[in-house]
C-alpha cells in the first residue's frame, strides 16, 4: 500500500512537473518584458546613475531591518509623519530617488513616490520595477 | 448516508484550500500579474534555503504540485498519492512556520499567495495541523478503501479461500 502511495505521488509530481516549466518560461519572461509603468525605473538605468541614487525603502520596518539595499534609508505609509520628517532633513535635490518595495505586485512603493512628489514637491523621484529582487546586491 | 456527505464536504475543503493556495501563487489575479516573483519572495524570507535558483524553481513548481495534489484528491486512480502528497507538503509547511517563529522571524506566510500581514504563528499552525489532520484521515482511509479492493477473492497462488 506504500508503494502504491509513492506510485501515486510520483505520478502527481511528475504531472505538475510540465505546467511548471511551461508557467515558469511564461512568468519569468514575460514579467521581463513588462512595459514600465508611470514613475518606474529599470535596475539596468539606476545602475548608470552609480553611487549618487538615493535609494528609500518603502516596505515595514521589520522587513527594512531584515535586510535593504545598501544605502537606502527607511520611508513608510506606515511611520510617514516620523520618517518623512528625517528624510527631509537629509534631502539632497541632486540626487535621484528610488524607492522600492518587495517586487512583484507590491503598491507600496508607488505610493511612497506618489506621497514624495505631491507633499514635498520632489519630482525627481522613481519606482524600482521589480522592487529589491530586482536589486542583486543587498 | 451523513458520514459520506461529511466525508465529501471535507474532502472537498481540503481539495479546495490546497487549489486555491496554489493558483494564488501562480497568478496574482488582484493586479492581473503573475506572482511567482512574490512567491520567490515569501520563501527566501524564510532564510531555508541557501542557493538562490533552488528558491526560483520551488516557486515555479510548489504551486502546480499543490493544485495537481488537490485535483488528485477526486481522481480514484491518484487519491491516495495525493493524499500522501498534501500529508508531506503539510509536514513540511509545519516545519518551516515553527522553523521562522523559533528564529523570531516576523516574516508574511506567502500561504495564499501575497499578503502584507505579517505571519500570526500560532494561528496559521493550528490550521496546518488541522488540514494535516485532515489529509492524515484521507491517507489512511483511502488504503484502508484501497486495501478491501485490493483483497483477492483467490489466495496467493490461485487457491479459492474462505473469508
Amino acid at each position: 500500500m506504500i508503494a502504491r502511495a509513492l506510485r501515486q505521488a510520483v505520478v502527481l509530481l511528475a504531472l505538475a512537473l510540465l505546467p511548471a516549466i511551461v508557467s515558469g518560461a511564461l512568468q519569468l519572461g514575460w514579467k521581463d518584458n513588462r512595459p514600465l509603468a508611470e514613475g518606474e525605473v529599470r535596475a539596468e538605468t539606476v545602475r548608470e546613475w552609480g553611487d549618487k541614487v538615493q535609494w528609500v525603502d518603502a516596505r515595514s520596518r521589520d522587513k527594512f531591518e531584515a535586510g535593504h539595499i545598501k544605502g537606502a534609508i527607511l520611508l513608510n505609509e506606515e511611520e510617514w509623519n516620523s520618517l518623512a520628517r528625517a528624510f527631509i532633513n537629509d534631502w539632497d535635490p541632486d540626487r535621484p530617488v528610488v524607492v522600492y518595495c518587495d517586487g512583484g505586485s507590491c503598491e507600496l512603493s508607488h505610493a511612497v513616490a506618489r506621497r514624495l512628489r505631491e507633499e514635498f514637491k520632489i519630482e525627481n523621484v522613481h519606482v524600482l520595477k521589480g522592487g529589491i529582487t530586482a536589486w542583486p546586491e543587498k | 448516508m451523513a458520514g459520506k456527505v461529511i466525508f465529501l464536504a471535507l474532502r472537498t475543503a481540503l481539495a479546495w484550500t490546497f487549489i486555491h493556495a496554489g493558483v494564488l501563487k501562480i497568478w496574482d489575479f488582484g493586479h492581473g500579474q503573475p506572482a511567482t516573483p512574490d512567491f520567490v519572495i515569501a520563501i527566501q524570507q524564510y532564510k531555508l534555503l541557501p542557493w538562490p535558483d533552488l528558491t526560483v524553481l520551488l516557486a515555479v513548481y510548489l504551486p502546480w504540485v499543490e493544485v495537481f495534489a488537490g485535483v488528485g484528491l477526486f481522481v480514484r486512480r491518484v487519491r491516495l498519492g495525493a493524499a500522501l502528497t498534501i500529508t508531506a507538503l503539510t509536514m513540511i509547511f509545519i516545519g518551516a512556520l515553527a522553523s521562522a517563529w523559533m528564529r523570531g522571524l516576523r516574516i508574511d506566510c506567502g500561504c495564499f499567495g501575497r499578503d502584507e500581514v505579517s505571519t500570526d504563528y500560532p494561528t496559521l499552525l493550528w490550521r496546518d495541523a488541522f488540514i494535516l489532520a485532515a489529509a492524515l484521515f484521507f491517507l489512511v482511509r483511502d488504503a484502508r478503501q484501497g486495501a478491501e479492493k485490493d483483497r483477492p477473492m483467490f489466495g496467493e497462488r490461485g487457491r479459492f479461500t474462505l473469508p
